[in-house]
């Protein structure tokens, strides 16, 4: 059978057993090892256990469920609700400045605890009851919380840039860096656009009649500054290169629970068991994954898969930008099926080459794959965040959600295009501070 | 009848209550590297002195975590899947797809249990050990595959008898999505 046939098949069984609804891990995993046994027979499963372990043995691993670690704990708090507030009373004077609130506290949320899902949760909780009592469109407050919230996988730290620096081999750092423009660019987008809607509707000025005083406009910003602090500091250290991801993530880690533990006093052991439940279980997912990725890697490599892809891509001799538009079609379609970090663990080390061959910069590409992925997060069939804000505001038909959410997706995709057109928007940042890669 | 019911009940139980150990030991050891990754910082930026065992010891620590806690993500839903099918298929057609779903985990669970198994049994036989400083003796860290699979195939068999039993809705969707 030919490499071409083989992959056909192995892209249709993926393809099935994925879609069967299996756990990606396991179905990924099954996958290699009979494809393994298919084209190479029973002695080649002697590497299966090795490859499965070496997969995990991996100190820049580490930092993972450290990141994670560091959500739980300000995911677990009341911090999101601190920061929301904070923003709001600030704000709320502003024409449209409830939107800038709510979109400015799911940036900054995004980068304490780098989860989509939990900055969704966290923000829309109270930005979704508070836009609809004062009287904005149902579909924009839920459709801008939805949008919002995906900016967890972009804005540093991520664990999205994370996987994507482990599988292609990209510093961590310099991803990290690149995705803070974007991100910041993305927030400023997602807000024109609400405020542009909303005064189109005529909803020019929605302050209260009343005013906050002073004092309870400090009063939040005590509680949040110091997490704020935690995860400047760790940026820091890591783009210093005074520590490694994994070291500065650790530290990171265990202050956030110091400080959750300070300023919330969250003492109880339930407490302390919510942050560690919810660091095993999503850690614990995602290093599966890997796992199960790198074995998937290895069957593709092995039966000469990976290299024959791109050796036809290359041979195809397309005009690059058209081969950057196919990859973000194919993304795009992944990820409105499979979770980002299946995608990227599945995909980086096909696309890595080949990105590579035309001459693209990796770490460029790592902010275009991750804001594909953001898109996946809010279209439908999947959309994750639709669903957390659907289960936040059960009244709102889904449909609603997802009408709402299509603005914010052209926003993405405009975003797309301005980095096609302007890398510097991504590559300007971690050049200027960590030097160019020649 | 009912005491066939009563031992498919004990066996689901029993197993849920390994999964939940599982789950408290992945925990404890996430835990354990946090502070040991702490200790690694102040020893090799405060002290400024070398270390040697702290980055294998956490590494091994994630490794443990990942597959002793395995079988309680998967009592728990907390490995994600892709479920648009079976959020939109008919209720039988579902139940199909949990099935397959559900035979192929143990099957997988299976397989890579007597791989990791006997890879364990070899650093075991062979007295292998890391090729660190800390020449640390690797049936330890080895241990936790077969361990953890071991215990994720149990999980993964009373999932599939609670889902043949009508136990357990398919893929835990009891109601219909009203789109």
């Amino acid at each position: 059978m030919s490499p071409a046939t083989q992959g056909a098949l192995v892209l249709l069984v993926t393809l099935i057993v994925l879609l069967s609804g299996a756990p990606v891990a396991f179905g990924l995993g099954a996958i290699s090892i009979a494809f393994v046994v298919l084209f190479q027979g029973f002695d080649a499963l002697h590497v299966v256990a090795e490859t499965f372990y070496a997969g995990l043995n991996d100190f820049t691993l580490v930092s993972i469920p450290m990141f994670v670690m560091m959500g739980a704990a300000i995911g677990s708090s009341p911090a999101g609700k601190d920061l929301y507030e904070a923003l709001d009373r600030w704000l709320y004077r502003l024409p449209g400045g409830l939107v800038i609130s709510n979109l400015g506290a799911c940036a900054l949320f995004a980068a304490l605890t780098g989860s989509s899902p939990a900055c969704c949760a966290a923000i829309g909780k109270m930005g979704i009851p508070e836009m609809r009592s004062r009287g904005y469109p149902d579909d924009i407050a839920t459709g801008s919380i939805c949008a919002g919230g995906t900016l967890g996988i972009l804005i540093p730290p991520s664990i999205t840039f994370i996987l994507y620096g482990i599988a292609t081999e990209t510093s961590i750092g310099r991803l990290f860096l690149a995705g803070v423009v974007p991100g910041a660019m993305l927030t400023a987008l997602f807000m024109l656009w609400t405020l542009f809607i909303i005064w189109k509707r005529g909803f020019r000025v929605h302050a209260a009649d009343f005013r906050y005083t002073w004092k309870e406009k400090f009063g939040s910003i005590p509680k949040v500054a110091p997490f704020l602090a935690i995860v400047i500091g760790v940026m820091y250290v890591l783009y210093g290169g005074i520590a490694t991801p994994s070291e500065a993530a650790g530290v990171g880690a265990a202050l956030c629970v110091v400080m959750a533990m300070v300023i919330y006093r969250m003492w109880r052991p339930r407490q302390w068991w919510k942050i560690l439940r919810d660091t095993t279980r999503e850690s614990v997912m995602i290093l599966m994954i890997i796992a199960a990725a790198v074995l998937f890697g290895y069957m593709l490599t092995s039966l000469y898969l990976t290299q024959t892809l791109a050796q036809g891509i290359a041979d195809m001799h397309v005009n690059r930008w058209v081969l950057m538009a196919m990859i973000n079609l194919f993304l795009l379609v992944c990820g409105f099926f499979i979770p980002p970090a299946a995608i990227i663990l599945m995909t980086a080390p096909i696309l890595y080459p080949i990105i590579k061959a035309a001459g693209f910069d990796p770490v460029w590409f790592g902010v275009i794959l991750t804001i594909n992925m953001e898109i996946g997060l809010i279209h439908p069939p999947v959309g994750l965040n639709i669903y957390i804000v659907s289960a936040i505001a059960p009244d709102v038909p889904v449909a609603r959600i997802m009408w709402g959410t299509i603005p914010y997706v052209l926003c993405m995709m405009l975003q797309i295009v301005l980095l096609c057109i302007f890398p510097e928007i991504a590559t300007w940042l971690p050049d200027h501070l960590m030097g160019a890669v020649h | 009848m009912a005491a066939h019911r009563r031992s498919i009940d004990a066996f689901i139980r029993s197993v849920r209550r390994l999964s939940t150990l599982c789950g408290f030991v992945a925990a404890a050891l996430i835990g354990a590297g946090v502070v040991v990754v702490c200790e690694m910082v102040f020893v090799r930026y405060a002290l400024n002195r070398n270390t040697i065992w702290q980055t294998d010891f956490v590494t091994y620590c994630l490794v443990a975590a990942t597959f002793i806690g395995s079988p309680f993500v998967l009592l728990t839903r907390g490995h994600v899947n892709v479920d648009v099918l079976p959020h939109y298929a008919g209720p039988l057609s579902r139940r199909w797809l949990a099935l397959f779903a559900s035979v192929l985990t143990i099957a997988f669970c299976v397989v890579i249990a007597v791989l990791t198994f006997m890879f364990w049994k070899e650093a075991w036989d062979n007295k292998w050990v890391s090729d660190t400083m800390w020449r640390a003796r690797l049936w330890i860290p080895y241990a936790s595959m077969p361990i953890g699979l071991g215990l994720l195939t149990l999980q993964s068999i009373a999932d599939l008898m609670a889902l043949l039993t009508g136990r357990e809705a398919p893929f835990g969707i009891t109601v219909e999505r009203v789109p």
